[in-house]
């Protein structure tokens, strides 16, 4: 008799402890009618019995037993309390998470590196009280938490709602939270369940695109004129050859010294200049998101921010530039000019899913990519790769478009810093790549800490036309 | 050089440096442990009160819950509940008062209860995350559910018990155990 009661006593004794001591976080409180509240959507995920009160009933006995035996009533009597316990592990349901959680985040279009703090508030929007409630929020995997975790543990009764605040480091691209869980137990806890609360909240961090120094291309250009360096002589600044005057060649282009020499007409051809069409590759392959430290931007954020860089050098140039990302993901942007393509660019570059700051799901399939890269790519396109250089692929994808005569030029940033004898391996191999690729032909610049532009002022230092 | 991986899967037992979990801290909140480790003590005092060997049994149990809220590890303060289980019953058996031994079987019931919890919401929200008011109602329930069965059997033994042997106390006790069964 005495457990029956037990039960219904400990039910309603659960509701008045979840509800009764209204502390620090239970303010019931109205939703801020500015802010449209988007509905929570919720799924139910897991169900499970937890086991942790399993064999109190075996002990109570055991108890009681020792008790009758001995012909002790303390330990009949502790024994029977511990029945008690097995009875209260017993009623109950973990009830769904009936909340609604509200997000705000205190700017949603920040630079990169800003930091945005995310309140989110959850109230129990159910007719029972839940006694234990665990929240996680589902924080874009891109961003980082860098003040207070994006948990809370908690109790609601009806009508209460609970906040809580973290801080989040913004970085490039479009970050959309994932579902908040929800794990909910009754008050004994012997019964657990997990339910995902859906509530859309995104995030949009586009950085400037800062213009780099001028990159120098390779001699593969198109019809139109521009500032490349062409080995055609023509129109000019620089000098390129003389040659026998013809009829009609402009009188200011007439070598007059030579003629005052040796009495011949010679005309001088000057190099031409023209523009070039230009596809920055940047590979945004799982192998690709490398980085010299845990807490460190990744080499596709390197790559990402030094393409952005020659995006902006180029298109000021008069070249055609293009985007295409070497992943699992599709992303081509063909090659233009003006301002419309500018404004496309630093959107693909900044929230193109298969440039995102984690690594994009799927599979990728090497020729298959190939192919179709090959079949967009115009045939006057030379490639401006960005790779770290981590595989052997990449080195033999950067010779393989080459042999298809689009000039290549890889800039490699350099993710292998660090003194352990696997990322001394690793940085021997890429540099044997680099080695590799320019006894191939291949122009290649590589740059660390140091800022891009720099790196790719001293490599042309060495380069010839 | 660190991969960053998306598909890294979240077992039990991550090392601490995981890239998931630099923002985390996976110990117990303290609260649980603090509480936890007040009602061990408790239950060590009373059941000293009802007899020192069995006591003595009962402040090991309360370290070794204390051992297993730092350890993480669940399995530990199962065998210190064991441990505690068995000092309350030598207690018993060495003729100790009745109340003594109920208030150590509430306390140590207490003070496993708040360390094993303590431990699922160190693995679910980490130890920095606000935990307190969880921690309370948590303590609150257990608290009043022994506290019900408590005052249940006590008063059942304080109108009973005063003349009957301690065998109808059982059969007493094993009838209500069957009507709840038949009830569930």
């Amino acid at each position: 008799m005495s457990a029956g009661v037990d039960a219904a006593g400990d039910e309603a004794a659960t509701s008045d402890a979840a509800g009764g001591d209204g502390g620090d976080d239970g303010d019931p409180m109205t939703a801020d009618p500015t802010t449209a509240d988007p509905m929570t959507e919720r799924t139910p995920l897991r169900r499970s019995e937890t086991a942790r009160w399993d064999g109190i009933a075996g002990v109570a006995l055991a108890l009681v037993g020792i008790g009758v035996v001995a012909r002790q009533p303390g330990l009949v009597l502790t024994g029977a309390v511990g029945v008690g316990y097995a009875v209260y592990a017993r009623i109950g349901e973990a009830r769904e998470a009936t909340v609604e959680i509200e997000r705000t985040v205190s700017d949603d279009g920040p630079e990169p590196g800003d930091e945005v703090v995310v309140t989110v508030r959850a109230r129990n929007v159910g007719d029972a009280p839940l006694p234990d409630l665990r929240l996680v929020d589902g924080v874009p995997p891109g961003l980082a938490v860098v003040d207070g975790p994006a948990r809370i543990a908690t109790a609601l009764r009806p009508g209460a709602t609970a906040a809580f605040e973290y801080t989040v480091r913004a970085s490039r691209g479009e970050h959309e939270w994932e579902p908040t869980r929800a794990i909910t137990r009754d008050a004994a806890g012997s019964r657990e369940r997990t339910t995902a609360l859906a509530t859309p909240t995104r995030i949009v961090c586009t950085p400037e695109l800062s213009a780099g120094g001028d990159l120098p291309l390779r001699g593969l250009t198109t019809i139109y004129h521009g500032r490349v360096p062409t080995d055609v002589g023509g129109a000019g600044v620089e000098f390129h050859a003389t040659r026998e005057y013809r009829r009609g060649d402009p009188v200011k282009r007439i070598d007059w010294n030579r003629r005052a020499r040796t009495g011949e007409l010679a005309t001088l051809e000057l190099r031409e200049e023209r523009a070039a069409t230009v596809v920055l590759l940047i590979d945004a392959r799982e192998s690709a998101y490398a980085a010299s430290r845990p807490d460190a931007d990744t080499a596709v954020e390197a790559s990402v921010e030094a393409a952005g860089q020659a995006f902006t050098a180029l298109l000021d140039g008069g070249d055609r530039v293009g985007i295409a990302a070497l992943g699992p993901r599709d992303c081509w942007l063909a090659p233009g000019a003006g301002t419309a393509h500018a404004a496309r660019g630093r959107e693909t570059l900044a929230t193109d899913p298969a440039l995102a700051p984690t690594p994009s799901e799927g599979q990728f399939y090497q020729s298959l990519w190939l192919r179709r890269f090959r079949r967009r790519l115009p045939a006057d396109a030379q490639v401006l790769f960005f790779t770290p250089l981590l595989d052997d692929y990449a080195a033999s994808l950067a010779r393989r478009i080459d042999a298809h005569g689009h000039l290549v030029t890889v800039l490699s940033p350099d993710a292998t810093a660090g003194g352990t004898p696997g990322t001394r391996l690793v940085a021997f191999e890429r540099r044997e790549r680099l080695r590799e690729l320019r006894a191939a032909g291949i122009r290649a610049v590589e740059w660390s800490d140091r800022s891009f532009p720099v790196a790719v002022a001293r490599a042309t230092g060495r380069w010839s036309r | 050089m660190v991969a960053v991986s998306r598909g890294a899967t979240t077992g039990d037992r991550e090392p601490p440096d995981a890239p998931e979990d630099r923002e985390r801290d996976a110990r117990p909140p303290t609260s649980a442990v603090v509480a936890s480790l007040v009602a061990g003590a408790v239950a060590a005092l009373s059941a000293f009160l009802a007899a020192p060997t069995g006591g003595a049994l009962v402040g090991l149990a309360a370290a070794g819950l204390l051992a297993g809220s730092l350890r993480r590890s669940p399995r530990v303060l199962s065998w210190a509940a064991g441990v505690g289980v068995a000092g309350i019953a030598l207690a018993g058996y060495l003729r100790g008062a009745v109340e003594p031994l109920l208030a150590a079987g509430v306390a140590l019931a207490l003070a496993w209860d708040l360390a094993d919890h303590g431990i699922a919401l160190g693995e679910q929200v980490g130890r920095e995350a606000r935990t307190r008011r969880n921690v309370a109602v948590h303590a609150g329930t257990n608290l009043l559910a022994g506290g019900l069965s408590v005052a249940v059997v006590y008063g059942v033994y304080l109108a009973a018990a005063g003349s009957q042997p301690v065998a109808a106390l059982a059969l007493l006790l094993f009838g209500a155990v069957a009507l709840a069964s038949a009830l569930r």
